[in-house]
């Protein structure tokens, strides 16, 4: 125990903390620029001087760590004094420029010096000029203003990892530059933001806009661009959004967020939201009520479904809304139009690989913390970076990392370059391969457990490869396979994060059995990367063609039949179709009509341009949707939905935690579950829901996994798996095991999608901001491949696959292996899913994007 | 990028050190030998050599000021005018250097031969005034010897 006396007061500590903290939790302030409890101590500014008692000199109470005995006063003539010194010098060269400055109102240095300050400087000779840097379209850097805490410069380096920024030349004459000098370039986290105490650095988004005290309301939410879900302040005033902040202490992202989260919401204020319901009318979409939109919709869908049945009709949901209105898609689906072809683009990756996990470990295989990954001792990575798919995820392996931790990453990982102490680069499609390698020397080191016997007779049966035959086939170093493979076995906390690209491989299934064997022999952790918001609430909500909400298997009949009881009617008991086998069937005419909620499938899935054929074959097509996106303009009907910004609800995010979704702006519109509703109605399906709420107080009754839950519980953070029902425990089913496909590729080039920082597709494409940090995709290529081609950054290629070609401006990426060229499937006429083919995976149902041979050549300048 | 000779010199200083980037300094001043002064693209070069990013390669390369940070020409010069050398009539060198060839502190000339820094005691008091031309050492200057030593350096 340690016992500390500051300005009289007796405080006694469990152990050494520095003096600011013991003065912070018996409530005395010391004030402080330079100090960040995110940050790494720095000691820099000298504002929080103490006096110490036997210390001769005034000592800085945010670096100096109480110990027993110690006397300390925080306020004094001699403290004042120097405080007001150092505010006098940090006025030297500011330009006193507050009326002007968008910081004013909520500016650490404006309130240190109205409150310690010097009223009159004495220094009469000029101030440094440094203009203010517009280089940049997003962040606005002012050095005049700049107080040279590093804070930024800890936030970038010691947090975000990305290093972008740094403290440049030296004493007064130093400023706060990106290596350009100009554009950041640098990850767009705008964390830097954040910390920033002064004026000096700002985002441009709502420059000069408002005043910090001319907020009117402020809204916690949650980020409505990936699985992570991270909680966000948005603040409004005139009931639009001024600008999005994070909160240190809020939320798994504890006071950081990413580009797409920061700075991409303004794609609600675009100007090409549809605003009124759209039916096509002699081949072209003209606006209607809604009344006439709803009952075009019921009256279409219900005469279809007696013509066809049931069977030839089929929905997609949506990972983009809520878990409510997901729910009410599935119920219209099941119980208004009687089929269980309902699925989502969680196909893509995510729900068959959760799937085929929880075959194995049974249900909430996955629902992991996000903190732990950064608390592991050993992290796998395999399948995508998560950097850039889901990037506060992807912090906490850098921070894992910083702490000592060995992060192994399998394929293209760039985020993680700096972070990896084994990066391991298999040749194309060989992955798999590879982690059956690593398996295998496991097995050498670890022995079975007997725990599941049904699991280790399969890997039993397995013929392993020696490493030395995969080190050839996957061209490795033999040596690093089995480092890799020793790197993670010998720590007791491991982590595996897995992401779609090793997901979607014909035999994608195989990869995942490597996985979960890998896991299981070292008891790891598992996390499924995902790409949107609530790709887990589309999943637990029933919207997938075998499973009721709760994750409840249909073709068990007690689940059914409890749904049915419920809900009042009957539902087809045979399993629907998947995402792929829809659009096939619809290919095949037995699709006769098609209701997608909030999902873009002609843009977004691929072989896209067949996509757009399929879809647009069916006789009836009903689009639900904020823009008028490729799959809508085919539509028969547009329903004009509300954004993520209007509505309440709920999102459940990859380590399966419900989150509050709260409306901030008021929009005249329909929320998604509002239109599903009215059309429910007039197919004689109950629904009697007046909020989003009343839509969870039915589904907790509905789900046996939710039972009871409410938004209470949900605001308290209460909402972790299992919430307050019972997960399913069923046996492990005997596992069909694809067979390993080994593409020779013959020095050829495959094309691969690349998922990106900056953009997620039909949303990202409207926020002016994520525009401008990137506004047009890139053909990613090797130093060897551009240097075979002899091109550089910038010039355009010709990329040709059987599906078709584009041109296309390239890049150089060190990080890509020869054999691989990457591009984006986020900008219009312009997706790598153009010029993709698939092949599906018999078991996880996810298509498998490869063998996808491609040309380039140099193409014209457009 | 470094010449592969380069690089190998910079990963032999990498091996030396528990941490890469305590190879910066040394590596920054390789680049500067091979792209003449601190280009962007020499930084980016120590950059992708050493693993540590580029904008803090600028920020280490910028703060010390003997790294060059400006084209300089083909010799540098770097007389020394502190307190023995100036005893010994080194301002009078500066002019002369600045007559004979139109150079100025701090300056390169016309035809980018030389360039001229003014240094702040180099460790030769004993024999100054003195100066460094490139990396060879010049002690014991006259005003008669020190053109002739110049002349050498084409
Ligand atoms: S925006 Fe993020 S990545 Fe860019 S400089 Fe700031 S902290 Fe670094
Ligand atoms: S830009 Fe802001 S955060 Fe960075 S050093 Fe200057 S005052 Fe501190
Ligand atoms: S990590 Fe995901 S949830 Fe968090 S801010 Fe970025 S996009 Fe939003
Ligand atoms: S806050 Fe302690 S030195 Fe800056
Ligand atoms: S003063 Fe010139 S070398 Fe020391």
């Amino acid at each position: 125990m340690i016992t500390v006396t500051i300005n009289g007061k007796d405080i006694k500590l469990e152990k050494p903390v520095t003096i600011l903290e013991a003065a912070r939790t018996a409530g005395i302030e010391i004030p402080t620029l330079c100090y960040h409890e995110s940050l790494e101590l720095y000691g820099g500014c000298r504002l929080c001087l103490v006096e110490v008692e036997k210390m001769p000199k005034l000592q800085t109470a945010c670096t100096l760590y109480v110990t027993d005995g110690m006397v300390v006063r925080t306020e004094s003539e001699q403290i004042a004094d120097a405080r007001r010194g150092i505010l006098e010098f940090l006025l030297i060269n500011h330009p006193l420029d507050c009326p002007y400055c968008d910081k004013a109102g909520e500016c650490d240095l404006q309130d240190l010096v109205e409150k310690y300050g010097p009223t009159a400087g004495r220094f009469a000779e000029g101030k440094r000029k440094h203009p203010e840097s517009f280089d940049d379209p997003i962040i606005v850097r002012n050095m005049e203003r700049c107080v040279m805490c590093t804070r930024c410069v800890r936030m970038c380096d010691g947090v975000q990892g990305d290093s972008a920024i740094a403290v440049t030349n030296r004493g007064s004459h130093s400023f706060i530059e990106p290596f350009s000098g100009g554009r950041y370039n640098c990850e767009y986290c705008g964390n830097c933001l954040t910390v920033c105490p002064v004026g000096a650095i700002m985002s441009r988004l709502h420059r000069h806009s408002y005043r910090a005290w001319l907020v009117e309301t402020e809204v916690n939410t949650v980020c409505s661009y990936c699985g992570v879900g991270c909680s966000m302040v948005i603040q409004v005033r005139n009931n639009s959004i001024n600008r999005v902040v994070p909160r240190f202490g809020l939320g798994i992202n504890n006071g950081l967020l990413c580009v797409r989260g920061r700075f991409g919401y303004d794609y609600v204020g675009n100007e090409q939201r549809i605003k009124s319901p759209l039916v096509k009318k002699g081949g072209k979409l003209e606006p209607v009520t809604w009344n006439e939109a709803f009952n075009t919709v019921a009256d279409r869908l219900k005469a279809l479904r007696e013509r066809y049945g049931g069977s030839a009709l089929a929905g997609i949901a949506s990972g983009r809304c809520t878990n409510e209105e997901n729910y009410v898609f599935q119920k219209l689906m099941r119980c208004g139009l009687g089929t269980n072809n309902i699925d989502s683009s969680a196909r893509l990756g995510y729900s068959g690989a959760q799937r085929y996990l929880e075959n194995i470990f049974g249900q909430g295989v996955t629902a992991n913390p996000i903190y732990g990954i950064a608390n592991s001792e050993a992290i796998l990575i395999v399948g995508g970076d998560p950097t850039a798919i889901n990037p506060i995820l992807g912090l906490q392996i850098r921070t894992a990392s910083r702490n000592g931790a060995r992060v192994i990453t399998i394929g293209y990982a760039p985020g993680l370059e700096r972070f990896n102490s084994i990066g391991l680069k298999p040749r194309i499609f060989t992955e798999g391969i590879l982690l059956s390698g690593i398996l295998c020397e496991i097995l050498k080191i670890k022995p079975f457990t007997g725990e599941n016997q049904t699991l280790e007779s399969v890997i039993k049966g397995l013929s392993l490869r020696p490493a030395r035959e995969i080190a050839e086939i996957c061209r490795l170093a033999e040596d690093d396979i089995r480092k890799a493979a020793e790197a993670i076995c010998n720590v007791s906390s491991i982590s595996i994060v897995i992401g779609q690209d090793i997901i979607q491989r014909s035999n994608g299934n195989r990869n995942l059995f490597m996985l979960s064997s890998i896991g299981y022999m070292l008891n790891a952790r598992m996390t499924l990367l995902s790409e949107r918001p609530n790709e887990q609430g589309t999943i637990d909500m029933g919207c997938l063609p075998d499973m009721l909400p709760g994750g409840r298997p249909l073709e068990i009949e007690t689940f059914r039949k409890r749904y049915e009881g419920l809900a009042g009617t009957e539902i087809p008991s045979g399993p629907g179709l998947t995402l792929m086998e829809m659009v096939e069937a619809a290919e095949a005419g037995q699709i006769k009509a098609m209701y997608i909620m909030g999902e873009n499938p002609v843009f977004n899935l691929p072989d896209s341009n067949a996509v757009k054929k399929a879809l647009g074959s069916l006789e009836f097509l009903v689009v639900q949707d904020i823009f008028l996106s490729e799959t809508a303009k085919i539509a028969d009907v547009v329903l004009p939905a509300l954004a993520w910004s209007e509505k309440e609800g709920t999102y459940t995010n990859l380590e399966r935690r419900m989150q509050h979704v709260r409306r901030a702006v008021d929009i005249q519109g329909m929320e998604d579950w509002r239109i599903i509703s009215e059309i429910g109605k007039r197919l004689e399906v109950s629904m009697p829901y007046n909020s989003s709420e009343d839509i969870m107080a039915e589904m907790v009754r509905v789900s046996p996994l939710h039972t009871g839950l409410t938004y209470e519980d949900v605001d308290k953070g209460n909402a972790l798996w299992p919430y307050k029902g019972e997960p399913l425990r069923a046996e492990m089913p005997s596992l069909s095991l694809s067979d390993e496909n080994i593409i020779a590729d013959k020095g050829k080039l495959y094309l691969m999608v690349r998922r990106p920082l900056f953009h997620s597709g039909t949303l990202s494409r409207r926020s002016y901001a994520l525009n401008n940090i990137c506004s047009e995709p890139y053909l990613r290529i090797s130093r060897a491949v551009a240097e075979r081609l002899s091109v550089k950054d910038g010039d355009v290629l010709k990329v040709s696959t059987v599906k078709g070609s584009l041109q296309v401006k390239t890049k150089v990426d060190i990080s890509l292996n020869d054999s691989a060229v990457l591009l984006t499937n986020n900008f219009e006429g312009m997706g790598a899913f153009s010029l993709l083919g698939y092949k599906l995976d018999p078991v996880t149902k996810a298509p498998g994007i490869e063998g996808t041979e491609v040309t380039i050549e140099k193409g014209k300048p457009r | 990028m470094l010449s592969e000779k380069a690089i190998k010199q910079v990963d032999e200083i990498i091996a030396r050190y528990p941490a890469k980037r305590s190879a910066v300094m040394p590596a920054l001043y390789i680049a500067q030998m091979e792209f003449g002064w601190l280009t962007p693209e020499a930084i980016e070069a120590v950059s992708e050599a050493t693993g540590v990013p580029k904008a803090t390669v600028k920020g280490v390369a910028t703060f010390y000021a003997m790294y060059k940070h400006k084209p300089i020409g083909r010799h540098l010069i770097q007389l020394c005018t502190n307190v023995s050398c100036m005893i010994f009539g080194a301002e009078r060198l500066v002019d002369i250097i600045k007559n004979k060839y139109g150079l100025e502190a701090g300056g390169t000339t016309a035809d980018g031969r030389f360039s001229l820094v003014i240094m702040e005691c180099i460790g030769a008091c004993g024999t100054a005034p003195a100066m460094l031309v490139d990396t060879d050492f010049h002690e014991n200057l006259t005003e008669e010897n020190i053109v002739k030593i110049l002349e050498n350096y084409k």
